[in-house]
């Protein structure tokens, strides 16, 4: 499990979803939840929150720029891979911190991943839980 | 609102014990004790009861004083309208389930409020037979229906469920629930069943060793925290197989089960009947009507 210590910026609530922007060291996160302020208090601009994702879920990308529709993107080098024989871990050094990510061996080889390189978290919206 | 303040010195299987405990109850509400054995949690149901005294404390009950150790006011047992069910069930074999309700009902109650009794508990076909020709669940739902005949105003469980077997124990939590809100009781539970306390109880109060360690929503008390996470399961570990980078988990959740796949650092922590709550968002899962 990966957690970020953030800083809600903005709710946007429709009926019982709501879409939750935070920042955490100058990088933006988004989260859709079924929460809003009337069931989950701590929902409030300038609360501090906690980013949860599982490894399985962070994607990992060469380069910076590509246009795709994850919202959460956290830039780092990589500072170790390990790898068996279908699944590799990896763990991104990134300005909110260590990030570790699980993806399949075959995805470490096809996209050249090795120490030191530098590359971009991703996560999607709605696979981000958040915590008081 | 119940207002209870106890202190009594203990002597448990575990050693010598101070209970000392403050604790309030509104009207209306469910709320369990929950706690390892020798925490005390029987010894304050039995103080509220009124068949053990306290060395100091006090016991009230909207307006009325049960205790007042102070003032030297200790109401007995049958003035307290207090209902009971325990783990045994305590049904008289002789008799039959409807000579069972009439016996313990004293002047409070008629024919027509036990008829509604046997109905809500759905007692009706078995009212006569005799408690040996009965099973576990429904022994259990006749000792339910016991308890309320006298129209008590708080209705105390002591593990009542913990004998049965799944499928029964969560029918008897569907009765229970109705007649707590039926007959506006403020009930008391003890219970070590996780999945139980979340489903049934407003409130929680933890204890330890004679004192309060942690009160409040079950839910949070037991989770230690509020996450957002919809599909929410509490659960027990029964295997851990580590697979390449990861662990995967084995819980059974009531009577299925289901595997949760855990990091290396999560699954190191984690150890078989370890208690668990399983949190994914409600977006991954899929859902297949059955026909």
């Amino acid at each position: 499990m990966n957690t970020i210590n953030g800083k809600i910026v903005s709710v946007e609530s429709n009926g019982e979803l709501s879409l939750v922007r935070m920042v955490s060291t100058g990088l933006k996160f988004t989260s859709i939840v079924i929460d809003t302020q009337e069931t989950a208090a701590y929902l409030k601009p300038e609360n501090p929150v906690k980013i949860i994702f599982k490894e399985n879920e962070v994607i990992l990308a060469n380069g910076p720029d590509c246009s795709i529709s994850l919202q959460n993107k956290m830039p780092g080098k990589i500072v170790k891979v390990e790898s068996d024989k279908l699944l590799s871990k990896l763990v991104v050094k990134t300005p909110v911190g260590n990030i570790t990510s699980i993806i399949t061996t075959n995805a470490v080889k096809q996209l050249d991943l090795h120490l030191g390189k530098n590359i971009v978290a991703m996560v999607k919206t709605n696979e981000i839980m958040l915590s008081e | 609102m119940i207002d209870v303040q106890l202190q009594k010195s203990l002597k448990a299987a575990t050693g010598d014990l101070y209970l000392d405990v403050e604790f309030k109850i509104r009207r209306g509400e469910l709320i369990t004790l929950y706690g390892k054995s020798g925490a005390g949690k029987t010894s304050i149901f039995r103080m509220i009861a009124g068949l053990l005294d306290p060395d100091k404390g006090r016991i009230d009950v909207d307006e009325f004083v049960w205790l007042d150790t102070e003032k030297k006011i200790n109401l007995p047992p049958q003035r307290r309208k207090i209902g009971f069910v325990f783990q045994e069930y305590a049904l008289f074999p002789n008799m039959t389930v409807l000579e069972n309700l009439r016996f313990a009902r004293g002047k409070q109650s008629d024919d027509l409020f036990i008829k509604d009794l046997i109905d809500i508990v759905d007692l009706g076909d078995l009212q006569n037979r005799k408690p040996d020709t009965l099973s576990g669940g429904q022994k259990q739902r006749v000792a339910l229906a016991r308890a309320l005949v006298q129209k008590p105003e708080i209705l105390m469980l002591d593990e009542p469920l913990s004998a049965l077997d799944y499928e029964i124990r969560n029918k008897l939590q569907v009765y229970i629930l109705q007649v707590h809100k039926e007959f506006d009781l403020t009930t008391i539970l003890i219970s070590h069943d996780i999945s139980e306390i979340i489903k049934m109880s407003d409130y929680l109060i933890e204890l330890d060793r004679g004192m309060i360690i942690r009160q409040g929503i079950p839910a949070e008390v037991l989770t230690n925290h509020n996450i957002s996470g919809k599909f929410q399961f509490v659960g027990e570990i029964l295997t851990i197989k580590r697979q390449d980078f990861i662990f995967i988990i084995t819980v059974l959740i009531g009577k299925e089960i289901i595997k949760v796949v855990a990091d290396e650092d999560e699954g190191k922590k984690l150890s078989i009947c370890d208690k668990v709550l399983i949190a994914s968002k409600a977006f991954n899962p899929i859902i297949h009507k059955i026909d």
